[in-house]
């Protein structure tokens, strides 16, 4: 292992760049327009921000590979969907259900997989994904198929006195930026936590931290299943966005491209990696795609020349750019040390 | 009534084989380099692919000067399309592994996304000079239509598949196991720094070694093509198989990937006879099936990959 993220920890709940992430994230709708965008690019943007940090806690965090998580955002979707349909119209409630069910599917998923690893892990991830896919697409009377869920609705915000509508894509956003704000102090609370020393710690070296006396199994079972859930919040928001649940993100394709986005932004030495790898990808999907229509075609040669010369992705690059800048002033050594 | 199975366990059987073969293409690359080749399914439509231009005057490559080679009776073009379709799968192989050579040594990981990328550009291009529309590819007439035996029809081509694969499975372990290069080859897929010591070249034994297993694939993907159709993603339906089937038999079995190959193969033939929507379904139940109770398949030994 080449790189890997800052040793040292925190305890702090806010630090210097989630107070900058929320200040861009938040005022990004007034500004988007100006800079040549418009406002769904950062309803997409933020949603699968959300699946990444998410799914960043196994690949980069924990250094399992899943090669199937597409399929947890899928199910996340019609889950969204049929709690809408059949049980109660209520936000909340379908967000509940949306995380829950999600997570449900992963640690049964997980329980095939926790005491796997490395290319076993991949192949069984491949696996699961393709099973899901293939019964989303044949169980038609439940998820209609390739035609997709249809018709779902925005539900508007249910906060006890007032009711806030999400209908349009700008106040969509922000539903979306509420999460993302609830994750991002969450997510970082929990890998600067002892849970996440141990899942580092797995990822080095997965039988010294079994000899330690950790239950590895049980480590990584969970981390799979809240990686799941979190999945299922994403789809479930992607559901609204979209205004229906379709199968497409449950291919193997973008399950692959989920992990594209992390490593291309630098997930495996920055907890900040997916968050540019997200913009990185629907920037580059605009901006290519508007000249040419195979931009997928440069977007992956330009992820193959990355992971040849440039492993670490975006972060990595910006971390050495912090390291060459420190060490051209005569600092400290102990100063040489990346932040995360 | 089990008389009646027979042309299915045939259709099982050719399935069985070619998805072997992509195994083994699969587990060779595995085990010298140490690299989940994801871009396997690609060299497999890319074999398909140039099949079709060697075959077929409307298969993308209508210039006027391939005309008199066109006016050639379909036979020698079957035997060009089954050496080239390799031969520049083999080739796209070899320009893999030289992009590959930066990331050895480091986490395996980055080798999967690597071939994840180029899996992606590789069906991009194939998009790009081909289209997106589904081809078939013409075989001579000797080894197309079907005849009766009894009462039960029989797809001429599938037995020839069948027959041809297992041919191919043959002379592969002849390869390996009775030659010196099929000897270096194993003893590299076992500890690759220690043939090295031993004074071979190790790095061209790695692009050799590339260039073969995508050549298998390659091959793999000319014989399926009159079977499957042909399109830009049918190598996913093809290399989704081929992992089961490796994480089936085991990583490093040849045995083991050729029994496994078999068993899918007859399992979704079989539940295709009956269930039509469902047969790609019963491949994964008899994966968990299997593996629940050995979690290393039904052969495999332990890898330097699962650390």
């Amino acid at each position: 292992m080449a790189m890997d993220y800052a040793p040292k920890q925190t305890t702090a709940w806010i630090t210097g760049p989630i107070a900058l992430s929320l200040v861009v994230f938040g005022t990004l709708p007034l500004w988007i327009e100006s800079v040549g965008l418009y406002q769904y690019i950062g309803v997409e943007v933020l949603i699968w921000v959300i699946f990444a940090l998410g799914f960043n806690l196994l690949l980069g965090y924990t250094g399992l590979p899943s090669f199937g998580h597409g399929a947890f955002l899928g199910i996340g979707a019609y889950a969204f969907g049929l709690a809408q349909f059949e049980v109660w119209p209520n936000l909340w409630f379908c967000l509940i259900a949306a995380f829950t069910v999600t997570a449900a599917f992963g640690a049964v998923t997980a329980l095939f997989l926790s005491h796997r690893r490395g290319i076993y892990f991949a192949l069984m991830t491949i696996a699961f994904g393709q099973i899901y896919y293939f019964i989303a697409s044949k169980w038609t009377d439940v998820t209609h198929g390739e035609d997709g869920l249809l018709n779902i609705a925005r539900l508007p915000v249910d906060l006890g006195l007032v009711e806030l509508s999400i209908a349009d894509n700008g106040q969509l956003y922000y539903l979306c930026f509420a999460v993302y704000a609830v994750l991002v102090l969450l997510l970082w609370r929990l890998t600067n936590s002892p849970y996440g020393r141990v899942l580092r710690a797995i990822k080095q070296n997965e039988t010294r931290v079994a000899f330690v006396g950790h239950p590895v199994g049980l480590y990584k079972w969970s981390v799979f299943t809240l990686s799941c859930g979190i999945a299922g919040i994403a789809g479930a928001l992607f559901a609204m966005a979209q205004e229906g649940a379709y199968i497409n993100v449950m291919s193997l394709q973008w399950s692959g491209i989920i992990v594209l986005m992390v490593l291309i932004g630098g997930g495996f030495v920055s907890f900040w990696g997916p968050v540019f790898g997200v913009i990185l990808y629907f920037v580059a999907r605009d901006v290519l795609g508007a000249y040419t229509e195979t931009w997928l075609l440069w977007f992956g040669l330009m992820f193959v020349v990355l992971v040849m010369f440039k492993p670490d992705g975006l972060a990595g690059m910006w971390q050495d750019l912090m390291r060459r800048r420190t060490r051209t002033q005569p600092a400290p050594v102990a100063a040489t040390k990346a932040e995360g | 009534m089990l008389l009646n199975l027979i042309p299915h366990l045939i259709n099982g059987l050719a399935l069985g084989l070619l998805f072997a073969l992509l195994a083994l293409g699969f587990m060779l690359i595995i085990g010298v380099m140490e690299v989940i080749n994801l871009a396997h399914g690609s060299l497999f439509t890319i074999g398909a692919y140039v099949a079709l231009a060697v075959m077929a005057p409307d298969g993308g490559l209508p210039y006027a000067f391939m005309e008199p080679y066109y006016a050639l009776p379909a036979i020698p073009r079957y035997l060009i399309a089954l050496v080239v379709g390799p031969l520049v799968a083999g080739v796209i192989g070899m320009g893999l592994e030289l992009c590959l050579r930066r990331t050895y040594g480091s986490d395996p990981l980055y080798g999967l996304l690597l071939t994840f990328g180029a899996a992606l550009v590789l069906e991009e291009l194939i998009r790009e000079i081909w289209g997106s529309s589904e081809y078939y590819l013409p075989v001579p007439q000797q080894i197309s239509g079907g005849f009766i035996a009894g009462d039960l029809i029989y797809s001429t081509y599938r037995i020839y598949a069948a027959v041809f694969a297992a041919a191919m499975v043959g002379v592969l372990w002849l390869f390996l196991n009775k030659t010196p290069y099929g000897a270096v080859i194993k003893a590299g897929a076992h500890d690759s720094e220690m043939v090295r010591a031993l004074g071979y070249n190790l790095t061209r034994l790695r692009l050799l070694v590339f260039g073969f297993g995508a050549a298998l694939a390659g091959i793999a993907g000319v014989i399926m093509a009159p079977i499957w159709g042909i399109r830009p993603v049918v190598g996913v339906d093809a290399v989704i198989p081929a992992f089961v089937i490796i994480v089936l038999g085991g990583v490093g079995s040849f045995w083991g990937a050729v029994s496994a190959g078999i068993m899918v193969g007859l399992v979704v033939a079989l539940t295709a006879a009956f269930l039509t929507d469902w047969s790609l379904l019963s491949m994964y139940l008899l994966l968990l099936a299997v593996v629940t109770f050995r979690s290393r398949g039904l052969a495999g030994k332990s890898s330097v990959l699962e650390a």
